[in-house]
Parts: C-alpha cells; sequence; structure tokens
C-alpha cells in the first residue's frame, strides 16, 4: 500500500499538527517508507491470541477514596502561558458549545 | 399516517466519592476555578493516573443494581481527541472490555412492567469546564471538574416515547440516589443526558438517527425529544432527509450544533498507565458486594406495602427518595403506628421538607406529637400547627410546645357541659331536625362548640356529649 | 572544604570544562545549585546509600531544581511543579543533582541528534555519536562529569549509549522504578534507566529508587531492589546465548569481544548453552507499531494551553493555536512518529497495525519466558550491532536508525531487565555485552555483569 500526500494531511489533521505545504512531500515519502517497514508484520503469523496485560506481579491495590493534598510546589502562574482570574484562557473556540 | 419513535439513552452520572477517579483531588462542587487540581489531572509532563477504589465500588454497585452483568476483567482505554477542557488530549474511559454489560431498566408499575435494556455501564473520568462568554475572544477552563469519576450508561433504543425517556430518568435518579452512588442534580452537573431519536413507520428498517444534548432538565429533556420528534416527522412527510445532526437544547428550542471534530476518530486503545481492572485482585468480590447492596427503591417499595399495610399510592411516594424512605421508617422505629406516620410525613414533613430542603422535626419528637394526639391532648389541627413550630426550635419537645401556644384541649367534661349545653339552647330548630333523624348535624352542633370554645375543645369528647345529650 | 565539597567542586570544573570543548551533555546546570545540594548535605549529614555521589538527569525526567524541556521547544523553558518520585529517592538516599542531560527530543531517538538544543558530542570521538535516546547522561558519566546519571529505556535508550560510550547502563524491569515524573513517550515500554561507570555504582542507583510507589499505577507492588552479594564466580550459572542476536553479518570487532566475553563467562564457571528466540525479527516492526502508537497519544497534551510555550497565530482559535503550537514546537522525528502513531491507531487500521503488533508483543516475551523457564538464567549478547557511528550518517533515512536498536527494544518488548557492560573495544571504540535476565531477575544479572567486569578489566589490564 502506498501512503499519499492527502492520507498524511488527514492524520496531521487528527493529530492536530500544522505541516508546510513544502514539506509534505518530504514528510510523506518517510511516512511511507516507515509504515513499508513495519507492515511486514502483515506477512507474520502472530495468532489470535487476546493480548493480555503482563502480571507477573501483584498488582498495587486501588487508591482509597481519599483528598490529599496536591503534589504542586508552585502555583499555577509559574508555568501556564496564559492565566487570567484564576482560569486558564486560550483563543475562544470557533465552534462554541456552553456546557 | 403513524410513526414509530425510537429513543435512546446515553447518561453520564457524576460517582459521589471524595475524591477524583485518578488523582487525590477533591471533587467538591462550587470551589473557586483551580483550586482541586493537581499534575495529574492538569496532564502535566510525567503525571500518571491511579484509580480509585472507591469510585470501581460504587459502580459496581451500580451496575448491579441495573442488573448488569459485572466483567470481573475490564480494561481502561484512552478516547483520543483535542479539546482545551481536555487536558491529556485524550480521555480515559472504556472501550472493548467495559466494566458491565446486558442490565434493563423497568419503568414501569408491578402490573405492567415496562423494561428498557441498558447496552453498557462503565467508567471513565470527566473534562473539565470551558467557559467562552466569560472573557471577549477567549475560552476560560477552569478544571476543578477534571477527573470527577463518571459512570457512562448506554440504553438499547428501547424507548418509544419522549415521555418514557422522562420516566427512564427519574427511575434511574432514584436509583442511583437510593444507592447513595450518586446526587444526579442535573442543574450541579452531575447527571447529564445524551439522547438520539429517530423515528420510522411501524415495521420499517431504523431511520437515521439525531441527537439532542445540553438539557438541563428532565422535563427539558422530554420537551426536546418531543421537538426533535416533530421536526423529523415534519421532515419526512414533506419528503426531505434526516441529516446525522447533533442538536443543543441549551435554550429550550433546538439548535444544530457544530460538532467538535469532522472526523470522530477517536482511535481507542487499551491504557498503557493502568493494569487491567481485574476486580478480584483488588479485594472486589462480587458475591460480596451484591449481599451488601443497599435495598431498592421498588423492592422497598413493596415492602412497605406489604408490612405496613400501605396503599401502593403511599408506598410510593414515601419511598420516592432514599432519604424520605429512611425519615418515613425512622417514625415508624420510634414507635408510630404505620398508617398514621405515613400521613404525617406525607403530609406536613414533606410540605416542611419542601420548604426548607431537609426534615426538620425528628421521628422522635414526630412520634411524640402523635401520642399527644391520641392520647387527647391536643387535636389534629393543633398538632399540624405545633408541628411547624417544631420545625423552627429544634430543641423543644412537643408536650412544651403545645402548652406554650396554648393548644392543649379542654377535655374536662363540666366545661364541655356548659359548652354544649350553651349551643345547644342556641339552636333549637336544629336540635328538632337532629331528634327528627338529621344526625349529620352532629357535625354542626360540633362546629358551635368548636367556635364557642375558640377551637379547644375536644372534638371527639364533644361529640360523645352530644350524643349522649341528644341521644340516640 | 569538606570531602563533600571537594567532590562536587570537582564535577563542576569537570562539567563546565566538557561542556566548552563542545561535549554538549548537558541542558541545564548551574554550579551553585551543585555546591548548594552539597553544603545542605554536610549540614544535615544522612546515612543515606547515595550520600554524596553526584548524578546527572535525562532532561525527560522532572525536577524542581532545573528545567524539564525533553530536548524539545514544545517545553522550552518549562519547570515542573513536581519533581518525580525517583528524583526524590535519589535525594533521600543523599545524592547530588548535577544538571540535566541532553537527549533525542521525547526520548525519540538512538544518536542524541534529534534534541532541539543540538547533538551531544561522543566523548572520546567528536564527530560520533554517543547514541541515544539517553547520548547527553552516558557522554556525562563517561567523561567524568558525574559519577552516574538517570536515562530513560523505551527501546534500548540506555544500553545503546553505554554501549557505545563504554560504561554501564540498567534497563530495569517494566514496573521496577516508578514513571512518576518520568516524562512518557512509550508508556508500556517505558522505565527510568542508570548510568555508572561501573556496574556496582549503576547498581546502587537502581536500588535506591526502586519499589512500589502509589503515584505508579504500574509499578510492581515490592519493596525496594538490594543490591546483591558478589560471588567470585558464576558457577551455578546458566547462561543462554540467542543465536538471532549473532547473526552472519554481525560487525567483527564486536562479535570478537562478545566472543571473548563468553570465554570468560565460560572461564568463571558460568554453563554456556545455545538457545533461540524465534520471533527476534518481528521486534523491531512491533516497536515500532507500538511506541509510536502509545507517543502519539501521551504527546497529545503538548498543545499551549496549561504550560510551555505558545504559538498563536494571530487570527484563529484554538483549534490554529494548537496545530501551529505542535508544528513549531515538534521536530522533525517527534512529528514522524506522531503521523505513524496516529495512522496505526486509526479507523481502519487498528486492527492491521496496533492489534497486530499487540499478539507480537506477546510472542516475543513469551519467547524470552520459554528459554528462561528452561533452566536459563541469564542471556548474553551484544548491546549493540556495531559500534558508535558518525553523526549524520543515519539521519537520511528514518528507517536505518531504527535498525541500531535490533539488540536492545526485545527486552523491552517483553517487559524483562537487561543491562549493558563494557566488553572491550573494537577499532578503539567501545563495545558493549548485553545481560537480559528474567523480570525482576536484577540480582542475578548485577552479580553475573560485575564478575564479567572484573574479568573484562583484568584482562585489559594484562593488555
Amino acid at each position: 500500500m502506498t501512503l499519499s500526500r492527502k492520507d498524511v494531511e488527514r492524520i496531521a489533521e487528527l493529530a492536530a499538527l500544522h505541516v508546510d505545504e513544502q514539506q509534505l512531500p518530504q514528510l510523506t515519502q518517510q511516512i511511507a517508507r516507515i509504515i513499508d517497514y513495519v507492515s511486514q508484520l502483515d506477512a507474520a503469523d502472530v495468532g489470535s491470541d487476546a493480548a493480555t496485560w503482563l502480571a507477573t506481579s501483584p498488582p498495587q491495590p486501588l487508591r482509597p477514596d481519599e483528598v490529599r493534598p496536591a503534589d504542586l510546589t508552585r502555583d499555577l502562574k509559574s508555568f501556564a502561558p496564559a492565566f487570567r482570574e484564576g482560569v486558564f484562557v486560550v483563543p475562544r473556540l470557533t465552534a462554541m458549545e456552553d456546557e | 399516517m403513524t410513526w414509530e419513535t425510537v429513543i435512546g439513552l446515553e447518561v453520564h452520572v457524576q460517582l459521589k466519592t471524595r475524591s477524583k477517579m485518578f488523582c487525590a483531588c477533591s471533587t467538591n462542587f462550587g470551589d473557586p476555578p483551580n483550586t482541586n487540581v493537581c499534575p495529574v489531572c492538569l496532564g502535566l509532563p510525567g503525571a500518571l493516573p491511579v484509580p480509585n477504589d472507591g469510585a470501581v465500588r460504587l459502580a459496581v454497585r451500580a451496575a448491579m443494581a441495573l442488573g448488569c452483568e459485572v466483567h470481573g476483567l475490564s480494561v481502561f482505554a484512552r478516547k483520543n481527541y483535542f479539546y482545551p477542557d481536555l487536558p491529556k488530549g485524550y480521555q480515559i474511559s472504556q472501550f472493548e472490555q467495559p466494566l458491565s454489560t446486558g442490565g434493563r431498566l423497568d419503568i414501569g408499575t408491578l402490573e405492567a412492567p415496562r423494561l428498557i435494556g441498558i447496552t453498557r455501564l462503565h467508567l471513565e473520568e470527566d473534562a473539565g469546564k470551558s467557559l467562552h462568554d466569560r472573557f471577549p475572544g477567549l475560552t476560560a477552563v477552569d478544571f476543578n471538574r477534571c477527573g470527577t469519576p463518571l459512570i457512562e450508561i448506554v440504553s438499547e433504543p428501547d424507548l418509544r416515547m419522549p415521555e418514557e425517556a422522562r420516566r427512564y430518568l427519574t427511575t434511574l435518579k432514584r436509583i442511583l440516589e437510593y444507592l447513595e452512588v450518586s446526587d444526579c442534580n442535573m442543574e450541579e452537573g452531575s447527571l447529564r443526558v445524551d439522547a438520539n431519536l429517530s423515528v420510522r413507520r411501524p415495521g420499517a428498517p431504523l431511520g437515521t438517527k439525531q441527537e439532542v444534548k445540553n438539557m438541563n432538565s428532565f422535563a427539558a429533556v422530554e420537551r426536546a425529544l418531543q421537538q426533535l420528534r416533530d421536526r423529523q416527522a415534519a421532515t419526512l412527510e414533506a419528503g426531505g432527509k434526516i441529516e446525522l445532526t447533533t442538536f443543543t437544547a441549551r435554550t429550550g428550542e433546538l439548535k444544530p450544533m457544530r460538532v467538535k471534530e469532522e472526523s470522530h476518530d477517536y482511535r481507542y486503545f487499551p491504557e498503557p498507565d493502568l493494569p487491567p481492572l481485574d476486580l478480584a485482585s483488588y479485594g472486589i468480590r462480587l458475591a460480596d458486594e451484591r449481599q451488601h447492596l443497599p435495598e431498592l427503591p421498588q423492592q422497598r417499595q413493596l415492602r412497605f406495602e406489604k408490612t405496613y399495610q400501605l396503599p401502593t399510592y403511599d408506598a410510593g411516594v414515601l419511598t420516592a427518595t432514599r432519604a424520605l424512605a429512611d425519615y418515613f421508617e425512622g417514625w415508624v422505629r420510634a414507635g408510630a403506628e404505620p398508617k398514621s406516620a405515613a400521613n404525617w410525613v406525607m403530609g406536613s414533613a414533606l410540605a416542611d421538607y419542601n420548604e426548607h430542603g431537609r426534615f426538620r422535626v425528628s421521628p422522635d419528637r414526630g412520634f411524640a406529637l402523635i401520642q399527644l394526639v391520641d392520647e387527647g391532648t391536643v387535636s389534629l389541627q393543633a398538632a399540624k400547627q405545633a408541628f411547624t413550630i417544631l420545625g423552627d426550635h429544634p430543641g423543644d419537645q412537643p408536650r412544651a410546645v403545645v402548652e406554650r401556644l396554648g393548644l392543649v384541649q379542654v377535655g374536662d367534661a363540666e366545661q364541655l357541659a356548659t359548652w354544649v349545653g350553651e349551643v345547644l339552647a342556641a339552636h333549637p330548630a336544629e336540635v328538632q331536625r337532629y331528634q327528627g333523624g338529621e344526625e349529620k348535624l352532629v357535625a354542626f352542633f360540633t362546629g358551635q362548640v368548636m367556635k364557642a370554645s375558640r377551637g379547644k375543645a375536644d372534638p371527639k369528647r364533644v361529640q360523645e356529649i352530644l350524643r349522649e345529650r341528644l341521644g340516640g | 572544604m569538606t570531602a563533600l565539597a571537594e567532590r562536587a567542586r570537582v564535577a563542576a570544573d569537570r562539567i563546565e570544562a566538557a561542556e566548552r570543548r563542545g561535549l554538549h551533555a548537558v541542558l541545564a546546570f548551574d554550579r551553585n545549585v551543585l555546591l548548594e545540594q552539597a553544603t545542605k548535605l554536610d549540614a544535615a549529614p544522612t546515612d543515606g546509600a547515595l550520600t554524596g555521589l553526584v548524578i546527572g538527569v535525562k532532561d525527560n525526567i522532572a525536577t524542581l531544581e532545573y528545567p524539564t524541556t525533553c530536548g524539545s521547544r514544545i517545553l522550552e523553558g518549562y519547570r515542573s511543579p513536581y519533581e518525580a518520585t525517583a528524583i526524590k529517592r535519589l535525594k533521600r538516599a543523599g545524592a547530588l543533582i548535577a544538571c540535566k542531560t541532553n537527549l533525542d527530543e521525547f526520548a525519540m531517538g538512538s544518536s542524541t541528534e534529534h534534541s532541539a538544543f543540538g547533538r551531544t558530542q561522543h566523548p572520546e570521538q567528536p564527530d560520533l555519536v554517543p547514541g541515544g535516546s539517553s547520548g547527553g547522561s552516558a557522554a556525562l558519566v563517561a567523561s567524568g562529569g558525574a559519577d552516574a546519571a538517570l536515562g530513560s529505556e523505551t527501546g534500548g535508550s540506555v544500553r545503546q549509549p553505554a554501549s557505545f560510550c563504554g560504561i554501564v547502563g540498567i534497563k530495569p524491569t517494566y514496573g521496577r522504578v516508578s514513571r512518576y515524573g518520568l516524562v512518557a513517550f512509550g508508556s508500556s515500554l517505558d522505565q527510568i534507566g542508570m548510568f555508572g561507570r561501573d556496574v556496582r555504582t549503576a547498581g546502587r542507583v537502581l536500588c535506591a529508587i526502586s519499589g512500589r510507589d502509589p503515584n505508579d499505577a504500574t509499578s510492581a507492588d515490592r519493596p525496594p531492589l538490594e543490591f546483591p552479594e558478589i560471588p567470585n564466580d558464576l558457577l551455578g550459572f546458566t547462561i543462554g546465548v540467542p543465536k538471532e542476536y549473532f547473526p552472519d553479518d554481525l560487525d567483527a570487532g564486536v562479535r570478537a569481544a562478545c566472543d571473548r566475553a563468553i570465554a570468560h563467562l565460560r572461564k568463571a564457571g558460568a554453563k554456556i548453552k545455545q538457545v533461540s528466540l524465534p520471533h527476534t525479527g518481528l521486534a523491531i516492526p512491533t516497536y515500532y507499531i507500538l511506541a509510536p502508537a502509545e507517543a502519539s497519544s501521551n504527546l497529545a497534551r503538548y498543545d499551549g494551553v496549561r504550560y510551555g510555550p505558545r504559538y498563536a497565530p494571530g487570527e484563529g482559535d484554538v483549534q490554529a493555536m494548537y496545530r501551529a503550537t505542535r508544528g513549531v514546537g515538534f521536530g522533525p522525528e517527534v512529528r514522524r512518529r506522531i503521523i505513524v502513531g496516529t495512522y496505526v491507531l486509526s479507523a481502519g487500521y487498528y486492527d492491521a497495525y496496533y492489534r497486530k503488533a499487540l499478539r507480537a508483543r506477546w510472542l516475543i516475551a513469551r519467547d524470552f519466558d520459554s528459554v528462561f523457564a528452561g533452566g536459563v538464567d541469564l542471556l548474553f549478547t551484544p548491546s549493540t550491532p556495531t559500534t558508535a557511528f558518525r553523526a549524520g550518517d543515519k539521519l537520511e533515512d528514518p528507517v536505518a536508525m531504527y535498525l541500531a536498536d535490533v539488540f536492545s527494544c526485545p527486552a523491552n518488548l517483553a517487559w524483562v531487565t537487561a543491562l549493558s557492560v563494557p566488553v572491550g573495544r573494537s577499532d578503539g571504540l567501545p563495545v558493549g555485552g548485553q545481560f537480559i535476565a528474567p523480570q525482576f531477575g536484577e540480582a542475578r544479572m548485577l552479580q553475573a555483569a560485575s564478575v564479567l567486569e572484573a574479568l573484562v578489566d583484568r584482562a585489559a589490564e594484562a593488555r
């Protein structure tokens, strides 16, 4: 199967990743190369057993339902790119839906 | 030209836990924004989810109460999409192997059950809150809600009328509230509904379904579905086609929503940060959980009918909420005769609750009040007056209150005889009519004595004396 | 000046000298931060197992003292408000956090050439790569700037640079060390690993940071590892040599060094047994489906909303902000992996790629289980197919770089533990030999590696 430019554009859209027009051809080529490479798994017989999680050690117990102080040594403003009156702000969503 | 309506409901319910699903932040509603947050629910680099034991147990409880098959092994999965209130860029939910499947909810009555299938009930985490109108040109995000435990309950498309959808919701709420799984408060957002509806000619294959979201009450859900059904019927009758659309009913009118992404490719895959939810290995034994299930509302209602000999209607009213049912049984345990307690609870206590938001008169005081009536110390009327006062003064005992208010009935035979004598003397014509056979007039005379005594006479004793005097 | 302060000063001087030389192992370093820690420790001494040990930290592990950039523009300047459990435990053990080290962006790479902040040089030969993705940590330790360093492993990112740089690198069993604070790349593969110039140092670091952590649901419910008694010989050890790791076209120099190592093991009394791990050939394709898939999801949180720089393209809504921020913030290798990962998870491709890869992984893991169940204690293999390669050599073809992980990624896929220990040189460049042990079998592995290390050192001295 050959991966097309359209495919890469669609995937980049899904991944919220902007790709410059001029970079698209080379990127498509590289992605196609990688997909071709990993596609060799296709030919392999891997059986049909559902792969289950590794379970060598007993799992840790679940967390008890208790409130604990947050692991934050600095306030949110110290790392937030845009913070106003206690809330994070971003450019408004065009497809607005308030809850 | 009839249309059959096919409705399905997807309900998200916030679990009543202290801490969030995957971190130890508080789930308290209404705190200042971004004060119940931590690296995990903010999606900071390197943070990891750790599941809440209490949330899992509540979800199991809910699943059992809805007759679902609870799977001893289920798997968390990532639902990937981009949105500002989804900090990790994915929601931890369940997909291919959910916690439970295959339940049912009876929205009918004992005589006429109406079972609605439940496809699945699974665990997931809530997102934060986006506020689009707080600042112009900006969207503000509060992550307090982010990570709150949710159960998603998906019904089969078995509902056939908007009214049934409403009943489904009230029945579901009653059960979940009984189990103390959730407050199911649509206004606070602890219960959210996504409804889907399609119409078809009876016997025809299913039509295209449309969704409606953002309703803020059960009544609003019913209304929105009515509107949607009418819309679809009108479209089809005019020869049009039903488009795949999602509507918002936030304003009460249906408005098409711009869908969040053109392709809802959520790219689900098993959550690698969490081991499978193997209940047994976490000490959650299904048999024990089933045994410890609180009594369900319908069971309790039946028990009230049988054990307390209450009519169905009364039993239904008294089991409308867990709190009410518990309160009523408190009165019975205190010593009240069930029918009497039922009248008091359904009447004065419920009225007081609706006004003040809680049961202000304890069952013990309620019973003491009933005793005062039974022993003739006060009339029923007077007792009802006293009830409100008891609510206002939580420390006071009924006897003290009725005495203070001067509500104590006069039962003194001499005084009563005097009043009776006065009344009979004043109404000779009526006396004659009574003696002529109009026995109903005893009520008239009683009323007159009550007036003369300014309500203080014990009406029962008055009647006795009247009958003696009048003979017959 | 106390001994501790002196150690800190010497380390600081060495780090600065190496950086001036152009090593570029370090992304963040302030000598005062290091010296202050030494002062504090002198004032309040502990009997911690790592007291006074100078440790570098790969820049994808959250620390409070320095930013955590993951070698990426999208986290440039980001200061974590919390620190990783591993860091907490290092401090509790008395270690001194020296600096943050360079890495391939978000740990994706095998040469450290994919760092957004410039590549790291090989500690001996500047034109060569130190390996990756933990190249900065490896170069730092090999050049003497620190006694030890933390790295991270997803497909070999500690063992491969350890092999290239001639030092010891350990990949713990999955779940042995908490991942809380390790910026996720491939969550079901990631583990914090460690470097040291000898097995004992790296091993002690492993012990200090290992053990259950309630903040990581995938950390095993086990207490911390205790460093084992090192025996004088390897009598009673059965060591398997898997044929798939000694292909006919294996680099001659690597083969020679490994053969000498196997001879040492034999002389030490170990029984050597030929074994097979038949699904080894599936490892790289499997890895390059699973790791990018998980990465595509793990990196979705980098959107400029809550932390890191934000690129808002003037007008445009939040979705435009995401695209711009991520378009500018991620480098080409990360971008490729996100796209591959998104692709293999997307509708229509999930079954053919992701689901299939999950099953292949299971087969690979079962290969190891079978061999270990058959009376083999450990496996011995080359760590890497070649010695350190030239910078720029493998950048043309993305797949060429991936093939460097051929001997290392199976252990990550199988959730087992492995380490690389120097076993000699080829054309003057270090060669690493790899031990692979069953899950939670670190103790035996440390024992065998220690014995081999002593024999190799003695042989080198003799020459």
